[in-house]
């Protein structure tokens, strides 16, 4: 027998031939000291290859892949017995407090009344004065989108379907032009 | 019962609503995932990462198994194509052996003279060299060093994953264990 390739030694340190290959190989490595050094190299190299320090796993690896695989959901009853545990726990505190302070609980509710109704009466007038500008807005709003639309049914009527078509581009661009230079002379004055 | 049919019953029961049956894959797996796609990587954190990610990935695919398949060499079949598609997005072609590595094959035949490289060194310090030159071979070549050695997965194994011949993976394994064996006197 000729000798071995490389790839042959490697195949015979991993028993990857047939009993009558192996046989034929031995018989040729006890006579050539070429063959038999190359091979002791290999294994060598394979024996330390194949004990290379494996990386570990931190211990809770398996929980936290489950845990994104089927995230925990909070079913109603769930948030309905934390909602519940929140309002008892409230009153409880209410209840503490006012054993162990010795106040009055109806002299409480009184001035509490009290304070929401000074909060009602002080409120009142300024949300009276909202709630006028904001339909005087709406009012302005609706007369000035009456007037866009006789403005759009005149142009209509008036100009030929291309030009109306160069109109409405030009207003775009227009408006957009201008939007996009506040928006960056707003973004200057941010830098400034 | 056989491995080959433990996870085949494993992946029936995780179909089935299962929870823990996916459990036991996971603990299964995790360590020998880890192994490759961190050697693949590099980083242990990225790996951690990856790892979970594969996992997830084949929990959504459980539906495609084809039982005539071992579930082991599809699980690793997802993770490679997995690490591949990161180095696509990240644009590193690490994973076409290009012609200079075709013209750089290491020798086929025992040279006369060829000096015992490996008997040098002790063991611990072997395997930190073979560590090092891990990480420069070419990673196609990388991918089927660890699954043959750290792994221990058969040439058939390694062949089935890859979808490529028997004699294909045998070669490209020999090819990975001369350039390590190569690199080993590299001082970095």
């Amino acid at each position: 027998m000729k000798c071995l390739s490389i790839e042959q030694i490697y195949l015979y340190i991993e028993k990857e031939f047939s009993a009558a290959q192996n046989k034929k190989i031995e018989q040729h490595l006890a006579t050539c000291l070429k063959c038999k050094k190359a091979l002791e190299d290999r294994r060598l190299l394979l024996q330390a290859a194949e004990s290379l320090p494996l990386w570990q796993t931190p211990p809770d690896f398996t929980q936290q892949v489950m845990a994104r695989i089927f995230p925990a959901k909070v079913s109603l009853s769930a948030w309905l017995t934390a909602a519940s545990a929140g309002f008892v726990s409230i009153i409880l505190a209410i209840f503490i407090f006012f054993l162990v302070t010795g106040q009055n609980i109806s002299g409480l509710l009184a001035s509490l009344n009290q304070a929401l109704w000074y909060f009602v009466r002080n409120i009142s007038p300024i949300s009276v004065k909202l709630l006028k500008l904001a339909s005087l807005f709406v009012k302005l709003l609706q007369q000035f989108s009456e007037y866009l639309i006789k403005g759009f049914t005149l142009l209509t009527t008036i100009i030929s379907p291309e030009v109306q078509i160069i109109v409405i581009t030009i207003t775009i661009i227009l408006v957009a032009s201008s939007v996009y230079g506040i928006r960056k002379k707003l973004l200057v004055g941010e830098k400034a | 019962m056989s491995s080959v049919d433990e996870d085949k019953e494993l992946v029936e029961r995780t179909i089935k609503g299962e929870k823990e049956a996916f459990e036991m894959i996971i603990r299964k797996y995790q360590q020998p995932l880890l192994n490759y796609i961190g050697r693949m990587v590099g980083e242990r954190e990225l790996a951690l990462d990856f790892t979970q990610e594969v996992f997830i990935r084949t929990y959504s695919s459980l539906h495609f198994y084809k039982p005539q398949y071992k579930f082991g060499t599809w699980l690793f079949k997802i993770a490679s194509n997995f690490i591949i598609d990161y180095w696509r997005k990240k644009k590193i072609d690490a994973f076409s052996l290009d012609q200079q590595q075709a013209n750089n094959l290491p020798p086929l035949q025992v040279s006369d003279e060829e000096p015992s490289i490996v008997k040098k060194f002790e063991t611990s310090e072997l395997r930190e060299r073979i560590e090092r030159a891990l990480e420069k071979i070419p990673a196609p070549l990388r991918e089927v060093f660890v699954w043959r050695h750290v792994n221990e997965f058969s040439y058939e194994e390694i062949a089935e994953i890859k979808g490529l011949p028997v004699g294909t993976i045998k070669n490209r394994v020999f090819q990975a264990k001369e350039l390590i064996r190569k690199l080993l006197e590299d001082k970095k």
